[in-house]
């Protein structure tokens, strides 16, 4: 499984504060402790302001870059915000995210057609977010399209089905199921991704909800994802899915994340 | 650290993979073969230790174990007639009537990462094949049989008693599976017993040694 550390994010109002008042320790705490808990990307979302974005977004790279080595996910809805990060990273990360909406591709792919850059794709586009598993594969074949055209291998892209809420579901998780297994079956190399908190908004003992759902994605083919690496119990969930589809030989990934302290520890 | 230190290091973390290639790097640093088999064969016996303990994981003592399959490998060419039994050859089996060989297994590899040759005779082995084996093998210096239900414990008796008045001699025989208990083992007539895997290869070395 690939982890994303979601913390770094404006979103978050504790996050936001400590850009508000230029915190850096906080934020190179924040990516101290993904890191150590085994992050493979660091996100890093400004949510600032359009004029501001930029410059506060070269700020939390320095700062994650100043404490650890693990590579930055580009986290804007800007496609164009997201190029030009690129230039404060000292190595090849994620770009979080195009889609089939407006010209983020055309922004994007080309420039990181010849690097090892990889990137999320979100299968939404003009049209919103499309309601049928049919209409997302739809988004999906036009993306990968234009990454064939842009010579961008199917093991550089993470491709997010989006997962909406749950509770106004009415087949719970079943259509994103058959996008994920869709999309497998059509690469095997290419990574499936998801933001996992959307899944249980509005319901009671949310956390819950997150883990059950990170397994039954997960047995889909879901290899990637945006969370909290920090969260023991979901990392433990994490470690013990792979071992329990055969991806973890002898158990011994998940030995070695208890041992060193990833999960299951006596706080 | 040395390359033989690495060597053991390595071995312990059950990192399978890297302990051929640091086992050729010993051998190109100017250590002997002879020497660095006896150190594996030493941090194998740290690791049942530490399982025996409760400090490691079945995966981990698995693990460390076929790391020292892959060193032996590597070894083999080296050393005096391309044989690593120093301790010569244990024959294995569950007893008859019981079909168990997870424990079985792992009980052999142990013992094959304890320095020696192993023949593994399967499940429901009757006494009479345990015998056979003896014969059959060269230098055969340990017998190891495995029970693992309680139904099956006379079985691990009656086998003991059989090879023991086959009037075959120069070996050891050693017992184990869930159910045993020393006591128990006492009553069959072995020469020993071990509770699990790690303290298995102790043991048989022990007896041999």
């Amino acid at each position: 499984m690939i982890i994303i550390g979601e913390k770094i994010n404006g979103a978050i109002p504790s996050v936001a504060k400590a850009i508000a008042e230029k915190d850096a320790g906080f934020i190179r705490n924040l990516a101290k402790a993904q890191a150590e808990a085994g992050a493979n990307f660091i996100d890093v979302c400004a949510s600032v302001e359009n004029n501001l974005e930029l410059e506060t977004m070269k700020w939390l790279i320095d700062l994650v870059q100043e404490v650890t080595d693990t590579p930055i996910a580009i986290d804007s809805p800007h496609a164009h915000i997201c190029v030009e990060a690129m230039k404060f990273c000292k190595k090849p990360g994620i770009i979080n995210s195009v889609s089939g909406e407006g010209d983020k591709i055309e922004v994007v792919f080309p420039v990181i057609a010849d690097t090892q850059w990889e990137c999320v794709a979100l299968l939404c586009d003009d049209t919103g977010i499309p309601k049928t598993s049919e209409k997302r594969m739809e988004v999906f074949g036009e993306i990968m399209k234009k990454a064939k055209a842009y010579n961008i291998a199917p093991s550089r892209l993470h491709i997010d089905p989006l997962v909406e809420m749950l509770c106004t579901s009415e087949d719970g998780i079943n259509m994103v199921v058959d996008v994920i297994k869709d999309i497998k079956a059509q690469y095997p190399a290419i990574h499936v991704t998801g933001g996992l908190s959307n899944i249980s908004f509005n319901l009671p003992a949310r956390k819950l909800v997150n883990q059950a759902f990170i397994v039954l994605a997960m047995n889909a083919g879901m290899d990637s994802g945006i969370i909290a690496p920090t969260n023991q119990d979901l990392m433990g969930m994490i470690y013990a899915t792979e071992a329990l589809l055969g991806k973890d030989d002898y158990c011994m990934e998940y030995i070695g994340a208890y041992r060193d302290e990833l999960f299951g520890q006596k706080k | 650290m040395s390359k033989m230190e690495e060597v053991k290091a390595m071995l312990e973390a059950g990192k399978a993979k890297l302990v051929p290639g640091l086992v050729q790097e010993a051998l190109d640093e100017g250590n002997d073969a002879q020497s660095i088999l006896k150190a594996m064969i030493e941090s194998m016996g740290v690791v049942g230790d530490k399982f025996s303990a409760g400090e490691v994981f079945i995966p981990e003592m698995l693990m460390a174990a076929k790391g020292m399959a892959k060193g032996v490998v590597v070894l083999k060419p080296l050393l005096a007639g391309g044989s690593t039994a120093y301790l010569g050859t244990c024959i294995i089996g569950t007893v008859e009537g019981d079909l168990h060989d997870i424990g079985k297994n792992l009980v052999a590899m142990m013992i094959e990462s304890a320095g020696f040759e192993v023949v593994d005779l399967g499940v429901d082995v009757s006494a009479a094949k345990f015998i056979e084996a003896i014969k059959a093998n060269n230098n055969v210096t340990l017998v190891a049989l495995s029970g693992l239900l309680t139904t099956t414990m006379p079985a691990l008796k009656t086998s003991v008693e059989a090879i023991k008045a086959s009037g075959l001699t120069g070996f050891k025989v050693i017992v184990g599976g869930a159910p045993i208990t020393p006591e128990f083992a006492a009553t069959t007539g072995a020469d020993g017993f071990a509770p699990d895997a790690g303290s298995a290869a102790v043991k048989a070395a022990e007896l041999v040694g």
